[in-house]
Formats: C-alpha cells, structure tokens, sequence
C-alpha cells in the first residue's frame, strides 16, 4: 500500500502535464472556428454565437491561400525526397563500406563533416547554384534533398552495413548473384529497420523545413505549408489570423495522423537513430 | 568480392556523390570563398580580403546575437534534458497509460518550427495581455518564450532516447543493488546515471546544437523583436544576407563564423562521446 | 509494412502523374511565345495583387504575351526583389521607392528617356532621374492623412470645421477619450505595430518631423537629420496611442486588419491611413467618409494639407533580354493608355471585367480619370483650397533597417511611456539615421 501513494501522485502528475502538452494545440483548434476579429482579443474563449463561423476560416484558408495547394506540394516533395535518400543513400553507404580505398573514405569522411555544417553556411550558394541549374522546382528540390540530406543517411547505413556479416553477401555471391541482385535480395531486406529509421528522421525534417525550400523554390509557383503559413503572416498586407488558425490546425492534422498510425516505427527509429547519431 | 563491386559505382555512388556536389560541397566551398568578396550574386564577386569579417566582428547586433544564443542554448539544454530525463524516469515505472503519456509528450517533435512559432505566439499574446504585456517587447521574454517553446517541443524526443537507455540497464544490477539495501537515490545516482552517460552526451549535444541552430521557431515567435534583441545567430545571419543590399559578403564571413562556432562544439562532443567509450 | 508501403508507393505514383501534366501545361505556354519575349512585373503593393493578375491575363489573351505578376509580402520587397533578380528568370519590371531605392539599382536601371511612356506623363516631376538617365516613372500619386468618420465625429458634437490644427484635434480626441463609456466609440482606430500595419508609423508618420525638419533648412535630403520635430512627433503619437480602441502595450500583435475593422464597425472616429485604403473601408458609407491632414503642432499647420506623393516607380530591369525589355515597355504603355487597363487601375467598384474592384489609383498620366476614389478627390479639394501638400519624404529614409528600428522603438515606447523609452525613439530616429546612412553609402 506504501507504494501505491506515489504512482497515484505520478500518474496524477503526468496526466497534468499531458493536459498542457495538448493546450496549445488545442487553443489553436478552438480558434480557428472562431472570427478573426475575436482571435486576439481573447484567445482562450470557447466560440460563442457572435464568434462561431462554422468552417469559414478553413474555407478561407484552401481558397484564397492554396493551403490544399501547398499541402500537396509538401506531402510530394516529402515523399520524392525521402524515397530517393532511402534507395540513393543505402545503396551508396553499401558501397563505400565494402570498397575500401582512399575515394570511398573521403566520401565517407565529407559526408559525416557535412553533419555538422549549419545550413546558413551554405544557404545563399545552394539557392544560386540551385537556380543555376534549374532545380527551382519541387522535382528539382528532391536532388537538393538528396545532396544536404545525404551526410545523415549515408553516415547511419554504413553504422548498419558494417554490423553485416560478409559471409550473407559472399553466399549470395557464389550463388551467381550480381552486385546490385546482391544488394537488393539480401542486403536490403536485412537493413530494413535502418531504413525505417532513417525515413522517419529524413521525413521529419523534410515535412518541416522552411529555410532551405524558401529559398530554392520558386515560390511564385510553389510554397509548401510552412512557406505558405509564413506568408499568410507576412504578406498582402493582411494578416487573417481566422485563416492563420485554421491554416496551422491543417499542417497539424497530416501530422497527427502520420504519427500516431506509424507511431511504434517513429518511435524505435528516434531511439535507434539517436544512438547511432 | 570488393573487385565485383568496384565495377557498379556509377550506379551505386555517382548518384548520390553527385547530388552531394550540387547540395553540399560546391555550396561549401563557393561559400568560403565568397566570405572573402564583395557581391550582390554568385557571378558578380570582387575580392576584398577580411573586410567582411572585420565588419562582421564589429557589428555589435551580431555579438550580441552570439551571447543570446549561447545563453538560450545552455538554459534550454538545462531544462529540456533534466525534465526529459525525470519522464523517462517516470515512464519507466509500472504506470498506467505509460504509452499515451509516451505519445502525446513526443508529438509536438513532429511539428514544424514555423507551425510551433505562431501557435505559441497565440498562447504568449492571450497570456500576457492580461498583464500589459507583449512577447516582443522585451527581449527577456522573447527569451523565456522561445525557452518553452523548444521545451515543449523537443523534451518528447530526449526523453525516448533516455527511455531507451533506461530500458538498456540489465535488471540483474538493480536487483542486485537492492539485495544490498540500496536507497533509490543511491540506485540512481550510482547505477542509473553512470549506467546513462551514452545517452546523456548525446542529448545534451543534440540540444546545444538545436539550440545554436534555431531559426524557425526564432522567426515565428519574436521575428528578433525588439529591435534585434530577441535575434539568435541563424537570424542574424540570414537578416544580415536578405535584410539590405551590399552586406551579402558580411552574411556569408558570419555564416563561416557561425559554422566554425557550431564544428567547435561537434568536436567537443567526438571528444566526449570517444572518451566515454574508451572508458567502457 | 507492405500495406504501407503499398499506399506510400500509390500515392508517389499519383503525385508524380499530377507533377507531370502540370508541368506541360506550363511548357505549351512557353512554346508559342519564345520569339516575343515575356514580361514579369515584381509588384510592390500587397492590397493590388489579384487586380495585377487579372490585367496580366487579360494582357496575355490580348497579345498572347505572358506576364508573370509576383507580388513581394508586405515589408518583403527590396528582399525579395533581390533575390529574384539573382535569379535567371528576374523581374523585367519592378519598381524603386524613390532616391534612396534607385542608389541600389541604378545598374539595373533601363533609360527610358523617349519610351512611349514617358511621353503620357502629365510632367516630368514624376519621372526619377539618374543624372540624364530616366531611371524610373512614378505611376501612381497618393495621399494620406487621418481619415474621418464624419457621422461619429458628429455623434460627439464636432464637425471638420472644429478641427484645424494640432491642438483642436488634441482636445476633440481627449474628449472623446472621457466620453468614449458613454458615446460607445474611441477617438483612434489601433495603431497596430504588426509588420502589416507599423509602416503607417514608422515610415508615414515619421515623413511629418522629417517634412517640417526639411523644410526648415531648405534641403531635401541630408546625411545627418537633427530630429527637431521629434517633441512633436512624440505629442501625435501620445495622442494615437493613448486615445485608441486598444491597451497601448498590445500594440505589437495589432495588425492592419484589427484597425480597419475598428473603423468598418464604428469603434473609432479617426483612422491614419491612405487613398489605397478606400475600398477595405467603403462600408463605412462615401458620405461619412473624410480625410484631414495629420497634424503635429509645427508652426504655420493651419495651412497644410495632406501628405501627397509616390513612392511608387516603375523601372525595366536593363539587364534583361531586348525582346523582354520592349515587351515590358509595350505593356506598361497599355497599362497607361487601354481603356480597360486604366479603368481597371483608376476605377473603384466593379472597375474590372472580372467585377472586382478596381485598384483606385491616382495616376500621372495623361489618361487618368476623374478619380472614383473620393479620398483622392478630397485632396483636390484641399489643394483647390491653397493648402500646402506635405510631400513624401519618407522616400529619403536610410533604409528599411532604420524604419526597423525606429518602429521597435515606437512599439516598446506605447507600453511603457518613460522619457527613457523616448529617448530610444529618438535614438533610433537621430543616430540610427547617420549610422544607416553611412552603411548604406
């Protein structure tokens, strides 16, 4: 009985700070039902009848700002980026591991001192060269994507590929296997968790990032969520915040989803990937 | 078997290393050069030595920017790793709803800096205009408003990885310490600690680094208000580069500055993380 | 996982089927027109971005000559103009500020001595000169002042006549203050120092001491402004400040929005702000609707009228192709001559094919309208009257940084209103002037 007192208490506790996890959202999402004139004005009032305006603002938001727009441009340029650092990456990670010569290890070291490199650094050059060459758009973003986020992945699957027993891969060798059959029966199917981890780090700073896409993209023609909810803020010298609110509750949502339907994944992947990082 | 392989690197490398020029390294290497040059875009470079970085160094918004930053950076890897640390304590006990507590404290991690910024901007405002305040009109309050924004927003993703280091310690070592009458603050600060240390130097290093890299969440909430006193180094620098014309060299000398700031402390951190696993 | 990774895969597929059909689209526009050259026009101003869209596809149908309108956000101009113009792709058209805009650009600069447009400006004053080089054409005039709600200065006892300078309009605005429980209004709309609505302070406002300080001397530039208007300048905005719907110290969250609905709802009499603002506050009703000129307290203000000018200039970036540069000048010649294009940027209600408003633009152009604004009219009246127009000399301004700093200032002196404060307003107004003036050189 002595015992049960604190996990009361701590459960007690716990399930306080849960409450004031979810508070923020929460004002926002009460917010964004309401009248942008009574946003500012008292932000922790429920929506009564003189504010309530049903889905107005969400109305606002797809319409006159893009918002589904820019959410269809983020989930691409995601989903494109991720894939080609998954498949790109491990294949390249295989490869300077199992060739050692001075190349693959410079590589190997430029990758990981790209790790640390903050991306002001190299900012105002990529979004020159990515003019340069083109890359303004959200297919040519993917190869942006692909060279800064490359560091991080390349440095992780070779963690995973040296823990591989050579043996596996001179199997499949001798039984006639090229390389790249190699590589795809047996090397990927066993690097598989790694894989989830690095997809769920690399998503997680794609769906997010904001300097490096405001910057390469042209953004006359495209603005992901975060670009499009910045411009809302800054621009056409309006600010909605009716629009703002619901704008931020539909860059939540994929979110949430995304989360708690892959939640056991993201969450082995954090673990796994900090280790390793 | 090496020698198979050699022979695919067009399409096992080439890809990637290629992409890595474009992204990485020609950015780099132009970057560093263009530190030293007077120019409004890539082409149009003239070299002026260190002026950028003699300007740079002046500029007291600038080194103000640096002690905000190193400050905020230190107060939230304080707090952020100490509260990370007591829930994954908590969370590891035989509590109900463990994994819920678990999911909603890491979901704000997958929020992006600009979303986080203007929803905390809503709570700050509501808050303090019941005390005739605002949060960009006083830099100590940007400062405690940005504070618990990366609380709130990354004290979820510490705390897996302390929970997963947690979960690392043998149970064997525990009984055993209990065998031996050992009081709950001597299991922890004897065998849990010293059992963390991986995970504590990875934590703490990642939160420093967040912490000098935050730009997003800087931009969203405070903008630098007032007057640049609430501006971090990542914004300074990109002000400094888009703000006025001409000042694009002194940009590019703070961002190299920046970017020796930010390998100084990875190297600390290799320093660290190496003499932990010597000691092991 | 594989059910995942089935979905992922589907939709990566369906995105890149949607990827692809847009992106032709966007290259049979290009086809038929690579001879031609095409226009893109980096457009300064926020509140007339759909109308510039649609008199760039209506140009398009026309000629069959593209034009790309991007509009820069809000306090975002000189950066994104930059980066643009970094670009492969730059603006053919965009515009300047005035002198101290043109410092930066002149490179970039086209001549337009003898264009066609040049030759459809009522005068010459509105063209900016680069030495001989005619670097840029104003192409629109405006005016700004405190705009009235005459039928609420009516409900509490005054009318326009009452008010003649400084002082008068002091006393109207404290007595509306004191009565404000009982009348249900406030004198001031919120002076709002979001980033959407500080530029009426900090830049517009700040023209006033800048104005009479010029004047004094007899210059209209200087390196090193002395700042002897700035009791004044403290005075008017004491008086916004301290008389409005708002707390003063919630200021910094108050956006353009919040002070226009102030004045839609009829929560306050006066509202600082512009001829481009008529058509966010027409439902006010055009017969309550007046405009007077912002008194500050200087000497000789019975005889001002109200701030008149541009900021606004046109330039064809020179550095572009030939076949772009005589596209750009053709379509700017358009839009100063078509008919629908005129109306579309002078008119008002309905102005536009499409029934939107037009843009409600002054122009100085031979083919400017009688205005449909009654704002811009109310500025003939007072120039018919003799008064003396306050011209803009914001456009001397050292940068967008000074107006920066000068705007903080402001924002953390309205919370807490100390002499010390104060002081920062004045150092940011004085110092910062020589300072920016000198890094902007």
């Amino acid at each position: 009985m002595k015992k049960k007192l604190p996990m009361y208490l701590t459960t007690g506790i716990l399930t306080f700070l849960a409450l004031t996890w979810v508070f923020p959202v929460f004002v926002v999402l009460i917010n964004s039902f309401k009248n942008k004139l009574y946003i500012n004005a008292e932000p922790f009032k429920l929506p009564n009848a003189d504010s309530f305006v049903g889905m107005e603002n969400y109305a606002e938001a797809i319409d006159h700002y893009e918002l589904l727009k820019a959410l269809v441009i983020t989930v691409f340029i995601t989903v494109v980026s991720v894939a080609v650092i998954l498949i790109c990456t491990s294949m390249c990670a295989w490869f300077i591991t199992r060739v050692k010569n001075k190349v693959t290890k410079a590589i190997y070291i430029l990758c990981v001192f790209s790790m640390v490199v903050p991306f002001q650094m190299v900012m105002f050059t990529l979004s020159k060269i990515a003019n340069i060459l083109h890359l303004t758009t959200p297919w040519g973003i993917v190869i942006i994507y692909l060279g800064f986020g490359a560091g991080l992945a390349v440095f992780m699957f070779c963690g995973f590929v040296k823990s591989i027993p050579l043996e596996i891969e001179e199997a499949a060798m001798i039984d006639g296997c090229t390389p790249v059959q190699t590589f795809f029966k047996v090397v990927l199917p066993i690097m598989k968790p790694t894989y989830i981890s690095v997809g769920i780090l690399e998503t997680m700073w794609i769906w997010n990032d904001f300097l490096l896409p405001y910057l390469v993209l042209d953004i006359n023609k495209y603005k992901t969520l975060s670009i499009a909810i910045q411009y809302m803020k800054g621009s056409y010298g309006r600010v909605d915040m009716g629009a703002i609110m619901a704008a931020l509750i539909i860059a939540v949502i994929p979110v949430i989803i995304f989360y708690l339907s892959c939640q056991k994944y993201i969450i082995k992947g954090v673990a796994a990937g900090a280790v390793k990082g | 078997m090496s020698k198979n392989i050699k022979k695919y690197w067009p399409l096992f490398v080439l890809p990637t290393f290629l992409a890595f020029i474009i992204g990485f390294i020609l950015p780099f290497l132009i970057g560093i050069y263009l530190s030293f040059c007077e120019f409004t875009t890539v082409t149009d470079a003239t070299f002026v030595g260190l002026t950028n970085y003699v300007k740079a160094f002046q500029d007291t918004i600038f080194q103000h920017s640096f002690w905000y930053t190193a400050a905020f950076a230190l107060v939230s890897l304080i707090i952020i790793n100490v509260v990370a640390f007591l829930f994954a304590l908590a969370l590891t006990q035989k509590l109900k709803g463990t994994n819920i507590f678990r999911t909603i404290f890491f979901m704000p991690n997958l929020i992006g800096g600009i979303v986080l910024g203007y929803i905390w901007q809503l709570i700050f405002s509501g808050i303090l205009s019941q005390y005739s305040m605002a949060i960009n009109l006083d830099s100590r309050l940007g400062f405690i408003g940005l504070v618990i924004l990366v609380c709130w927003q990354q004290i979820g993703y510490m705390m897996i990885i302390y929970i997963a280091g947690l979960q690392s310690i043998p149970e064997d070592m525990m009984e055993a310490a209990d065998i031996d009458g050992a009081s709950s603050l001597q299991k922890l600060f004897k065998i849990t600690i010293p059992m963390m240390m991986p995970s504590i130097t990875i934590c703490t290093f990642l939160s420093i680094t967040n912490g000098f890299k935050l730009f997003d969440q800087n931009l969203a909430l405070t903008a630098g208000e007032p007057g640049k006193m609430s501006e971090m180094m990542a914004l300074n620098i990109f002000n400094t580069f888009y703000g006025r014309a001409g000042y694009e060299g002194v940009g590019q000398a703070k961002a190299v500055i920046f970017f020796v700031i930010v390998v100084g402390i990875g190297l600390i951190q290799l320093y660290f993380t190496n003499r932990k696993e010597v000691e092991q | 996982m594989k059910k995942i990774l089935g979905v992922l895969l589907s939709v990566l597929m369906l995105l890149a089927l949607v990827g692809c059909t847009s992106s032709d689209g966007g290259n049979d526009a290009g086809n038929t027109t690579e001879a031609t050259g095409t226009v893109y026009y980096l457009n300064f101003k926020p509140e007339a971005d759909a109308q510039w869209q649609e008199l760039a596809e209506i140009y398009t149908e026309e000629t069959g000559v593209p034009v790309k309108v991007l509009t820069a956000a809000s306090g975002q101009y000189e950066t994104t103009l930059k980066s643009e113009m970094a670009k492969s792709e730059a603006p053919t058209l965009f515009q300047v500020n005035g002198p101290v805009g043109l410092a930066s650009w002149k490179d970039y600069c086209y001549d337009l001595t003898g264009s066609k447009i040049a030759g459809e400006l009522t005068s010459n004053d509105y063209a900016l000169m680069d030495g001989d080089k005619m670097a840029g054409i104003g192409y629109v005039t405006e005016t700004y002042g405190i705009i009235v709600n005459t039928k609420l200065l009516g409900e509490a006892g005054y009318t326009l006549e009452d008010i003649t300078d400084f002082d008068s309009l002091k006393a109207v605005a404290e007595d509306i203050t004191a009565r404000s429980g009982e009348l249900g209004f406030s004198a001031f709309t919120s002076a709002g120092m979001d980033g959407s609505s500080d530029w009426r302070f900090k830049t517009h406002l700040a023209n006033l001491p800048i104005y009479y300080e010029y004047t004094d001397e007899g210059i209209n530039d200087t390196d090193a402004i002395k700042g002897t208007y700035l009791d004044n300048y403290r005075a008017i905005w004491d008086l916004y400040i301290n008389n409005s719907t708002t707390d003063p110290s919630q200021l910094s969250v108050k956006t353009a929005d919040d002070a226009a609905a102030d004045f839609v709802l009829g929560k306050a009499v006066f509202y600082q702000n512009g001829t481009w603002e008529y058509n966010n506050i027409a439902d006010v009703g055009e017969e309550n609707i007046s405009m007077i000129p912002i008194y500050i307290g200087a000497e000789g203000e019975e005889n001002q009228g109200l701030c008149t000018g541009t900021e606004n200039y046109w330039c064809v970036n020179s550095k572009a192709s030939e076949e772009d540069i005589q596209a750009t000048l053709d379509f700017m010649y358009w839009c100063v001559t078509n008919e629908t294009a005129v109306k579309g940027i002078c008119g008002g209600e309905g102005a536009l094919p499409s029934g939107e408003a037009g843009m409600g633009f002054n122009i100085p152009f031979k083919s400017n309208p009688e205005s449909s604004n009654p704002l811009v009219n109310i500025n003939a009246d007072y120039e018919a009257a003799g008064k003396k127009s306050v011209t803009w000399n914001f456009t001397t301004m050292p940068s967008e940084e000074w107006k920066n700093g000068v705007g903080s200032a402001l924002t953390v002196y309205a919370a807490d209103q100390t002499d010390a404060n104060w002081d920062a307003v004045v150092s940011a107004f004085v110092d910062g002037w020589a300072s920016e003036k000198a890094a902007t050189k």
